[in-house]
């Protein structure tokens, strides 16, 4: 009779202690799922700060010193990137890493009109030329770009004159896969 | 009488073993939730202060210089301003700690930026952070100056001059007063002609702005609103990390000088903006920015005259 009860206790242990670990292993697993589902919005939050920044950036990067015209040619003005200075950057870019943010992995001047050839700008081609890839890392990455206007001091016959045309600016930002 | 008391005391195994690990559970379950909160609260400041650096980014390009920008906040909120001078521009470090239940979130991450230069005082708190930006010329453009207050603190400028008077009123920021402002309770006081009860004293002939910490001395105006509404210690690591902003664009221009001269475009700048570069590099405290005075100035009245080639 003492042997029969005994059995049955321990039966009721163990099924008491099968219950409670079960109901652990689902809290674990719940508070687990909650975690991965939470981490995953912080990654999206990120990702969409980073890309407002990388937008924003392409709308006011002509406008800061590194790029912008200033009085150079004739008053000031607004959206002009000064070539002759981008050119400058060009050869200091590796000062400038990391400097607009992590998340932009190329800025790139492009000549929209008068519409020509593509050629890559380095200092042995300039002025004849018509991109100013900064970084050199082509298209990578997601682009987004502003019009601006692209001004040079040139010469015609030996006369200086101030040559603006009509530009893109790109700012390629970090995509999904890469980060 | 004795049965019933011993059954009273007597508790099966099964049920003491269920209580055990039922507590056992419940704290485990309190110390996860109490981490999620924390965690939560520290993702929150740190979107809260990478948020404040890309709303900023109108600013910082004079867009909207002329004007104040309110930045509210639902709760109590302190903004820690702190910077370092490592790498090529330093960083922009700014840490966000919000209220909840009564007590100050407490994150340990910064977020950092190295194109924005933050005056304000090293701990702003409030629900409404009050900014302005100003352009910073050295000779040429360097960068637009980004101004913190808290509306919780009150600026009473006491005889200031006229340009400078007109330049803040025109911001139409609350907390910055100009007439009949000395009685106001808690309000600074910015002498412009010293006093006996001012907290922060702006002296334009030597060109510096004293405070209880000490002096830190400054070149035009925009340095010098920085001088008023930072600390020491901000005013200090923000100018040299301007200055390192300053050498590598006297670089750039050097560079550009050059490769204009190729085409016969010249502007006979290339020695003094390398002088430029390098002095600037070695900047190490304010009271130095003085021996930059002449080279700066001569450097733009070169710029100046040159009516074809001009460099920015």
């Amino acid at each position: 009779m003492v042997k029969r009860l005994k059995i049955k206790g321990q039966m009721k242990i163990q099924q008491m202690a099968f219950m409670l670990m079960a109901i652990t292993l689902f809290f674990i697993l719940v508070g687990l799922f909650a975690l991965t589902w939470r981490f995953a919005g912080i990654k999206e939050s990120a990702l969409a700060l980073e890309e407002k920044n990388t937008m924003l950036l392409a709308t006011k990067i002509a406008n800061s010193p590194e790029f912008s015209c200033g009085n150079s040619f004739g008053g000031s003005k607004l959206n002009c990137i000064d070539a002759d200075k981008a050119m400058s950057l060009k050869e200091n870019i590796n000062y400038y890493i990391g400097f607009w943010g992590k998340n932009v992995n190329n800025i790139k001047i492009e000549t929209v009109f008068p519409v020509e050839a593509r050629k890559d700008c380095t200092l042995s081609n300039y002025p004849d030329c018509n991109v100013i890839d900064l970084f050199e890392k082509g298209t990578q990455g997601l682009p987004y770009w502003n019009f601006v206007s692209i001004c040079q001091k040139s010469t015609d016959e030996g006369r200086l004159y101030d040559k603006c045309v009509l530009g893109k600016v790109f700012v390629y930002s970090n995509d999904d896969e890469e980060k | 009488m004795i049965k019933s008391k011993k059954g009273f005391i007597q508790i099966s195994f099964p049920w003491l073993f269920a209580i055990l690990v039922g507590i056992a559970i419940i704290f485990l379950a309190i110390y996860g939730v109490t981490k999620l909160i924390r965690t939560e609260q520290t993702i929150q400041d740190v979107k809260t202060g990478k948020e404040l650096g890309i709303l900023l980014n109108p600013l910082e390009i004079g867009f909207e210089s002329a004007k104040t920008t309110s930045l509210t906040f639902p709760v109590d909120t302190r903004m820690t301003n702190d910077c370092n001078v490592n790498g090529e521009f330093g960083r922009q470090l700014v840490k966000i700690s919000q209220k909840s239940f009564n007590q100050w979130t407490d994150t340990n991450l910064n977020v950092g930026f190295s194109n924005k230069y933050f005056f304000s005082k090293s701990l702003l708190e409030g629900k409404e952070l009050l900014v302005f930006a100003k352009p910073f010329n050295f000779p040429f453009k360097v960068t637009d100056i980004i101004y913190f207050t808290s509306s919780n603190d009150i600026y009473c400028f006491v005889n200031a001059p006229e340009d400078i008077e007109e330049e803040l009123s025109n911001l139409g920021q609350e907390n910055l007063l100009f007439d009949n402002c000395t009685e106001i309770e808690n309000a600074l006081q910015v002498c412009f002609a010293g006093g006996s009860s001012c907290d922060i004293n702006v002296n334009p002939n030597a060109q510096s702005v004293e405070k209880r910490e000490g002096k830190v001395y400054y070149e035009g105006d925009a340095l010098m609103y920085a001088g008023i509404f930072s600390d020491k210690e901000v005013y200090e690591c923000q100018l040299q990390r301007l200055m390192k902003r300053v050498s590598i664009l006297a670089e750039l221009y050097g560079d550009k000088a050059e490769l204009i001269s190729s085409i016969n475009c010249n502007t006979n700048l290339e020695p003094d903006l390398l002088q430029l570069q390098n002095m600037a590099e070695s900047l190490d405290k304010s009271s130095e920015i003085f021996q930059l005075t002449n080279l700066v100035d001569d450097i733009d009245r070169k710029n100046k005259e040159n009516s074809i080639c001009k460099l920015w």
